[in-house]
């Protein structure tokens, strides 16, 4: 292994960890500085219930129309942020337990799991250049940070095997593509993630509390009632 | 990559008409006088804007105008984009970006080191932030069913909302927006409804009601101290429909309710939730909110209003900064009750024609209120059919967010209302009840304007139809 | 500006059918809008007196009369208005009258 590729591996992926933490935490400083508004009403439902509910909206795809009509588009969400998921794993696998790449099974289902998300990588960006409202709506970062993403899942399939020895290529691709990633991020769309968690989770709370969410048959009968259950 | 097709956009260009809020300042109105109702001036307005907007944003609306990944699955769930499928400019994505993208550019970071990276910009001048008024106050009736489709949670309706109240303060508004506003900053109701004028109706309604059920103990009784029942109203039904008081008036007495109507503090509804300007929007409510307190009641409730069910039951308290004290209920919730403890009766064969419900995109996606009225309204007529799709995930009479007074952005309301059409259609029904007043409206101009066979009730209508009123049990005697 | 053209006539009104220069009125533009509009051939003396009084009131006041009004000076019922306007006394009289539109949630 050259000397490059595992300073790669080591050192500049620590130190883009590192910074990704940084930034984060300042953008999340920054956030809690807006402030909240008190809730003076007397609730119609449960805001904790109406809070989960919505945070578990991920994985209902048939909580919503939107994606109970499109159940191709929720498979692709899926099917891509699995892609995701899998490819991070990677990235600690290869420098930290490279054991088990070694078992052909492991290296050959990372594969698969990543060929999809290459796969529906692909079919996005297909239709955010073809979709007129997407196109309308996309900004080049949206364009950059899948393009980007794409490219990773393709050194990602060819990286997994970890064999240094045969190609370091495919390695040194998939991990300065990471190293990338993890600075630019903070800057991207990619880090909708972030702010997944609060956006549902403001909005579960209010609907929540009003008694919208979770939808009716899953709420406490003596809570639906507006102000009935005054103390 | 195909050349970028140019497609037609739906966004109105109506042009600011500052004739009303001219004829306010010359007429030294108080309100204007003290800067609670903004009128135009030309000048800085754009580094107001971008003042208030970075004075004003709260957590919700910072996370739900940084969280959008522009992945466009809410467009199917507006009924302007559907109704013009090849118009970009009518998904709920591209209206909230042109708020977020002056949002990118002024107070996030990437968009301010490289605005050009993620669309961030403007606005220039006057006329972008007229052209912003345009895309907020006119082609979006804020009912929030994209806030219920975004896979993210970001809440579009909230943010249509914010921005509408940056630019009412900047006197940047519909002139229906502003004579509203004006009027019930004025006279505490949003059609400039004098005491008296409200007075004498109320006793003409009392003497209608009297004659139908041939009793004179019936009252309708204005600030009664201790009544249980606070009954606050739309103006709409002291000016022009004020049916639905009498048959409030006749249930309320067949079921032997102790209430009152307050003289002051008796509009339900509030502009400031279609303006997006919270301090009318706490004024109001907490008119109503203070006659409750004044005449010690211990209850408050809200005749069939959408929007003023949701700002008064909902959104007012907050505005307001005032803590709910009293059990705040529509009367549709009273009905229910009434109902189930068996204090009125009712014949459901009374309403034999094919009825379907309408739900209020206020009182389903911003409140709590679903169920309620589809219990009444099975025990009162004989032929009740659900609309496709309904409950929170109906879609708006077309007339929501204030557009009823807003008549530049009519033509392309009504076209739009092609969905409503259809799916009114579908049900068959021959009458579609809603319990909001500005449904009616909205519900009406679709009917008529697609040539539907079909009427529009509301909850109260049927029930008093149905009501069994002991002593007086004849069909015929049900005249209004 | 829209228009409505009926029996060879141009009317100008606003987006909603309200009469766009209400100072033009007349009793013709009156029929017409009522038949436009609100579906009716021809006024009866009960129309024209809802009418006139609407029309009178909007005049000395520059504002459209409560329905209570409509009613004390005609002497109908309420029901009768509705039976007489189809679109009710603000979307229906109001606008056979030639009167802007009123404000607010109607």
């Amino acid at each position: 292994m050259s000397d490059l590729l595992r300073i790669l591996e080591n050192e500049v992926q620590i130190a883009a960890l590192v910074f990704l933490a940084v930034v984060y935490t300042t953008r999340l400083i920054w956030l809690f500085r807006f402030r909240t508004r008190k809730e003076r009403t007397i609730a119609a439902g449960r805001a904790s219930a109406g809070a989960g509910y919505s945070l578990m909206n991920v994985a209902m795809p048939w909580a919503m129309e939107s994606t109970r009509k499109r159940p191709g588009l929720y498979a692709q969400f899926v099917f891509f942020h699995l892609g995701v998921a899998t490819a991070i794993t990677a990235t600690f696998i290869i420098p930290y337990a490279p054991g088990l790449f070694k078992v052909r099974a492991v290296v050959f289902l990372f594969q698969i799991v990543i060929a999809a998300a290459f796969l529906v990588g692909l079919l996005r960006l297909v239709r955010r250049l073809t979709n007129p409202v997407l196109r309308q709506i996309s900004s080049p970062d949206d364009y950059f940070s899948l393009i980007l993403l794409v490219l990773w899942f393709a050194a990602g399939m060819l990286a997994v095997p970890n064999e240094p020895e045969r190609t370091e290529w495919p390695l040194i691709l998939f991990f300065g593509l990471t190293a990338f990633f993890l600075v630019y991020v903070p800057f991207s769309k990619i880090c909708h993630y972030l702010y997944y968690p609060f956006t549902r989770f403001y909005l579960g709370r209010s609907l929540g509390h009003r008694g919208a969410f979770p939808p009716a048959g899953t709420k406490r009968p003596e809570a639906r009632r507006a102000g009935e259950n005054q103390a | 990559m195909k050349r970028r097709k140019t497609t037609p956009s739906g966004v109105v260009e109506a042009p600011l008409d500052p004739r009303t809020q001219v004829r306010a300042k010359e007429e030294g109105l108080p309100s204007v006088n003290e800067g609670r109702l903004r009128t135009y001036e030309p000048g800085d307005n754009v580094r107001r804007f971008l003042g208030l907007l970075s004075s004003r944003i709260t957590r919700s609306l910072a996370v739900s105008l940084t969280a959008c990944v522009h992945c466009g699955l809410c467009a199917e769930s507006c009924h302007y984009f559907l109704a013009r499928p090849d118009d970009p400019t009518m998904t709920p994505v591209w209206k909230a970006d042109q708020i977020r993208k002056i949002f990118k550019r002024h107070v996030d970071w990437t968009g301010r080191v490289a605005p050009w990276w993620v669309k961030a910009g403007g606005p220039r001048d006057d006329e972008d932030l007229n052209r912003l008024k345009n895309i907020v106050f006119g082609s979006c009736s804020a009912c929030r069913r994209c806030t219920y489709n975004c896979p993210m949670g970001v809440d579009t309706g909230l943010l249509v909302r914010f921005t509408r109240g940056l630019l009412t303060e900047l006197g940047i508004v519909p002139e229906g927006v502003f004579n509203v506003s004006r009027d019930q900053w004025e006279t505490g109701n949003q059609m400039a409804v004098t005491e008296t004028d409200y007075l004498e109706t109320l006793e003409w309604m009392r003497d209608e009601v009297r004659t139908e059920l041939g009793t004179d103990a019936i009252d309708i009784p204005v600030d009664r101290q201790g009544a249980d029942i606070l009954y606050t109203i739309n103006p709409r039904e002291i000016k022009f429909d004020p049916r639905s008081i009498a048959h409030a008036a006749k249930i309320f007495h067949t079921a032997g309710e102790s209430w009152t109507l307050p003289n002051w503090g008796w509009d339900q509804t509030n502009f400031g939730l279609f303006s997006g300007d919270d301090k009318l929007g706490a004024y109001v409510a907490r008119n109503v909110y203070e006659a409750a307190e004044r005449l010690r009641t211990k209850r408050i409730v809200i005749s069939e209003c959408g929007h003023g069910y949701r700002s008064t039951r909902w959104e007012g308290y907050t505005w307001a900064g005032y803590d709910q004290k009293l059990p705040t209920e529509s009367v549709v919730v009273t009905l229910k009750r009434y109902l189930e403890d068996g204090r009125i009766a009712v014949d459901r064969t009374r309403n034999t024609e094919p009825v379907t419900f309408h739900d209020s995109c206020n009182i389903a996606r911003s409140g709590d209120l679903v169920e309620e009225p589809r219990d009444v309204l099975r025990r009162v007529c004989t032929d009740f059919r659900e609309m496709f799709p309904n409950r929170r995930e109906n879609f708006c009479c077309t007339g929501g967010g204030g557009l009823l007074s807003m008549a530049e952005y009519r033509p392309l309301r009504l076209e739009v209302a092609k969905i409503k059409a259809d799916q009114l259609r579908a049900t068959g029904a021959e009458l579609v009840c809603t319990m909001c007043h500005n449904c009616v409206d909205g519900l009406n101009d679709v009917i008529k304007h697609y040539k539907l066979p079909m009427r529009v009730v509301q909850v109260l209508e049927l029930v008093s139809n149905a009501l069994v009123v002991p002593g007086t049990n004849e069909r015929t005697k049900h005249r209004l | 500006m829209a228009h409505i053209e009926i029996e060879g006539r141009r009317i100008e009104v606003n987006e909603e059918g309200f009469l766009a220069h209400p100072e033009e009125w007349t009793e013709e533009t009156a029929r017409l809008l009522a038949k436009a509009e609100e579906g009716l051939d021809g006024l009866t003396a009960e129309h024209w007196a809802v009418v006139k009084f609407i029309r009178d009131y909007y005049l000395e006041k520059n504002l459209a009369p409560m329905v209570r009004k409509m009613c004390q000076a005609t002497g109908f019922p309420l029901m009768k208005i509705y039976d007489l306007f189809p679109s009710g006394p603000a979307k229906g009289a109001c606008k056979v009258a030639g009167l802007p539109k009123p404000d607010g949630c109607v």
